[in-house]
């Protein structure tokens, strides 16, 4: 929700007409721009590495707005965009606009349950009829017999919207589950729950700032970690990109480093919960 | 059953009431303060938030609060004020003052997230003022006129009859009645509703969140937006990641809003001794 | 305002050529042109400051109800009040369940509020004494001065756990909603009652005492039918504060747009779900919210206007 709003607002101060914060800073080197568009995913990282960017070569400016990922992908295909942010890869039609793919970070959504759960693993089918309302009960699926508490994300929320491409298909989510606008909400609720369900991004399964814990569950025989997300092999899990037209040079190329330098991608990019693509050299 | 015990018993039921009342506030009090305390430091009221998470401090988020209450109190009192005196000085019984009254009472029941909707699409949008302290201010003030305006007429309808006729006897005129001898018999009353209608903007939420945005910043101009505390607590309570911070924010907020309760009754106590 | 003082206005009155002003302005022209037009200038800028109040609520009603007007015609105003289904990504835009989720969570904080309140308030006013008073009345009052976030964030942090332990849920839903909006509403319905027990005539009570009555039957039989009226409009105020109430709500209540199954269910009110879709909403969407809250403010106006009815009823009575 934060990042969605946040995402939301920047953009809007864009349109209205480049009145960002930023430009309340240095009008020195009003020459050196980035602007970076697209994904609402991507957003913490990109505005947090804008800023830290800022800092470090005082003066160049980089405009950060979250749009949604089509809108980025065709941003930078235009023109109007420096790097464009993705959350899901290249359709078919836009593999012919001439973009280069630099993989920032990846993204395992896991589906959590409480640790006395003793349920330790679903089919993707299994899932999407849980969260269909079509599967009400967990010895229906191998548990103990007791009433499935659903547990899903607001609307905003760009990991809802993963979750519902990757798992639910056009399948549409049960609607009487509880509609949290946090992950560390849905933690928190199936930390507490037995008989609750919920999913969250990979890095938020260990705990932070709390002692309580959950249990991510195997999808299709795969447990999900960093190894497995980053590899493609765990199903519910997405790679967050950087496109950017013909290869990166100059500022652009500059930024995409320090994104991918370990001060980002330790840091901040583990901060957001997801997998730095620094973990795994190889592309998907 | 005969009248004692029946009296006995509702005693000890009308007490209880008494009593869940007084330990519902002691227990917020102390479950936010226990909480609350550990993450209280000068570094979390004087520094910034950083990373993902908003883990640091919330010094731009108090700005924030404090920028636009200020703000909206200075838009607020003197319109609430004048139309104060206008209610209990001047207007004549009828259908314009009962109108007035229904509108202030209207205005005064009005659910906080429909002026926060009206703020965005008339001073945002239609205005253009943008997500800014100015939005924000315009529709708190509208939220805090009715409580000053309703506490002032209180504070100069207390005035005794026997000041007026003292001021009108020696030949002044209405508005010299009312500006050198009712207004300042009925100031520290007016004063203390100022204070308190303040303290209410302090923990107004749904008024700023789509006024003066969530971005956090530091306002310096009135067209800065920013993020108040409030907001800052939902938005941390909600992402329920970083709780120290919220249970800090919590705390900081219910520092600053009882301060004002305080310090309202600490004006009228004291300048009713005089 | 530190300037004046009888005596200073005295003086400074002594200077102009005025000898009196009468309580009606305007008849006798005893006073000079610039004073007499001065008079009337201040008068009239007294009076446009208390229409501000007038233009606000039209502001408010004209611009909210502008912003909603394209959902009548784009989905139907039957088909928006009526519809069963919120579904605004789909393209169903029916906020039933949201007003009844409004009405269940508002009646149900009232049945638990307002026994305590008033009970509350019959204590101040009949039986503490002044010290008991001096710590209880504050009390009341800084509950009021609680912002609606930190309820909200209380609810969440202490209370849902507790209530998902006692329900076997997950604690978000109508009951977890009731108890953290019964405390919202206990100072706005409590301090109101109590100004109405207090304007009743001391030698009722007394006349009461005299014939030998308990406290308890002074109460019941003489005080209370006495402020009937005006616990009746502390009441309906109470109400509508509970159904505007928006942050505690939005974050105990689970949020689902659905007309729950059980009161320890998630469900959604027209105050959350505007707060919670108006981040990401275009449209139909926005604008269907703008209609949500086209609902609360005449509800709202609705209940000001049934506190006005209910007095003038008493009084004539």
């Amino acid at each position: 929700m934060i990042r969605r709003t946040v995402a939301l607002l920047a953009a809007a101060l864009l349109l209205v007409g480049g009145l960002t914060g930023c430009n309340a800073g240095s009008g020195r080197a009003a020459n050196k721009q980035l602007i970076v568009a697209g994904s609402t995913t991507l957003l913490p990282i990109a505005e947090i590495s804008a800023e830290q960017y800022r800092t470090r070569n005082g003066g160049a400016k980089v405009l950060v707005s979250g749009l949604g990922s089509s809108a980025g992908i065709e941003a930078v295909a235009a023109g109007t965009a420096d790097i464009g942010t993705s959350s899901r890869d290249l359709k078919e039609e836009e593999a012919g606009l001439g973009l280069v793919d630099t993989p920032v970070a990846y993204d395992g959504i896991a589906v959590i349950v409480n640790p006395a759960n003793p349920v330790d693993g679903l089919t993707s089918e299994q899932l999407r009829a849980i969260f269909a309302g079509q599967i009400t009960d967990w010895s229906q699926v191998g548990g103990p017999s007791k009433r499935i508490q659903l547990v899903n994300r607001d609307e905003a929320s760009g990991t809802r919207e993963a979750f519902r491409k990757i798992v639910m298909d056009e399948t549409p989510f049960e609607k009487h589950a509880a509609v949290l606008p946090g992950t560390g909400q849905v933690r928190d609720v199936v930390s507490r729950s037995e008989s609750a369900i919920g999913y969250i991004s990979l890095g938020f399964v260990e705990p932070r700032f709390t002692s309580r814990r959950v249990k991510s569950l195997a999808i299709d025989g795969v447990t999900p970690s960093d190894k497995t997300v980053s590899s493609g092999d765990y199903p519910i899990s997405r790679t967050l990109h950087f496109f950017t037209k013909g290869q990166p040079k100059g500022l652009t190329a500059d930024f995409t480093e320090f994104v991918l330098s370990p001060a980002i991608q330790d840091r901040v990019v583990v901060d957001a919960g997801f997998i730095p693509a620094s973990r795994q050299a190889g592309a998907r | 059953m005969n009248k004692t015990t029946a009296n006995r018993i509702a005693l000890a039921v009308l007490w209880s009431c008494a009593l869940i009342t007084v330990a519902v506030l002691g227990a917020l009090i102390l479950y936010v303060f226990v909480n609350g305390v550990r993450a209280l430091s000068p570094a979390f009221v004087f520094t910034w938030p950083h990373g993902v998470n908003s883990e640091g401090g919330i010094f731009p988020t108090i700005v924030s609060t404090l920028y636009v209450t200020g703000l909206a109190m200075l838009i607020a009192t003197p319109i609430a004020v004048l139309a104060a005196v206008y209610l209990a000085e001047y207007a004549h019984q009828g259908k314009t003052v009962s109108t007035i009254r229904f509108a202030a009472d209207s205005l005064a029941s009005v659910p906080s997230i429909v002026m926060g909707l009206f703020g965005f699409a008339l001073f945002v949008e239609a205005m253009g003022l943008n997500l800014s302290m100015t939005s924000a201010a315009l529709a708190l003030s509208l939220l805090m006129l009715p409580i000053v305006m309703r506490t002032t007429e209180e504070a100069i309808r207390s005035v005794p009859r026997y000041i007026r006729w003292g001021s009108y006897g020696i030949g002044a005129t209405k508005w010299q009645t009312v500006s050198r001898a009712v207004l300042p018999a009925a100031g520290p009353r007016i004063i203390t509703g100022i204070v308190l209608a303040t303290g209410r903007a302090v923990g107004e939420t749904a008024v700023v969140i789509y006024t003066m945005g969530q971005a956090i910043n530091l306002p310096v101009t009135p067209l800065d937006s920013g993020r108040p505390m409030t907001v800052h607590l939902y938005l941390l309570a909600s992402e329920g990641i970083n709780l120290p911070a919220a249970y800090g924010t919590a705390l900081l907020l219910m520092i600053m809003i009882l301060g004002f309760n305080f310090s309202a009754r600490w004006i009228l106590k004291r300048y009713r001794k005089v | 305002m530190s300037d004046g003082s009888t005596t200073g206005a005295a003086e400074a009155v002594a200077t102009e050529p005025v000898k009196r002003t009468p309580a009606v302005t305007g008849k006798l022209k005893l006073m000079s042109r610039a004073t007499y037009v001065k008079e009337g200038v201040l008068a009239t800028v007294f009076f446009l400051s208390a229409f501000v109040a007038v233009l606000g609520v039209a502001l408010i009603f004209l611009f909210v109800g502008w912003k909603a007007l394209p959902i009548v015609t784009s989905v139907g105003f039957g088909e928006f009040i009526g519809g069963l289904e919120w579904a605004p990504t789909d393209g169903s835009f029916g906020i039933l369940p949201l007003i009844v989720g409004s009405f269940i969570v508002t009646l149900g904080a009232l049945a638990i509020g307002t026994p305590l309140a008033v009970g509350t308030a019959v204590f101040l006013s009949e039986i503490a004494s002044p010290k008991v008073r001096a710590v209880v009345r504050p009390a009341v009052e800084m509950l009021a001065g609680v912002p609606s976030v930190v309820y909200g964030f209380f609810g969440i942090v202490m209370l849902r756990p507790i209530i998902a332990e006692f329900s076997g849920g997950m604690g978000f839903g109508a009951v977890t909603a009731w108890l953290i909006l019964a405390i919202m509403i206990v100072p706005t319905i409590a301090a109101l009652s109590e100004d109405a027990l207090r304007s009743v005539s001391p030698g009722v009570k007394e006349a009461s005492y005299a014939m030998g009555a308990t406290t308890w039957q002074t109460i019941y039989k003489v005080v209370v039918p006495a402020a009937k009226i005006g616990i009746i409009d502390a009441i309906i105020l109470g109400m509508g504060r509970a159904i505007g109430e928006t942050m505690a709500v939005v974050m105990v209540a689970g949020n689902a747009a659905v007309i729950p199954r059980t009161v320890f269910e998630p469900l959604s009110t027209l105050t959350s779900q505007i707060v919670m879709d108006m981040p990401y909403s275009t449209g139909d969407h926005r604008t269907a919210l703008f209609g949500m809250a086209v609902i609360l403010f005449a509800i709202s106006m609705f209940l000001v206007a049934a506190v006005r009815i209910v007095s003038r009823f008493g009084s004539r009575s």
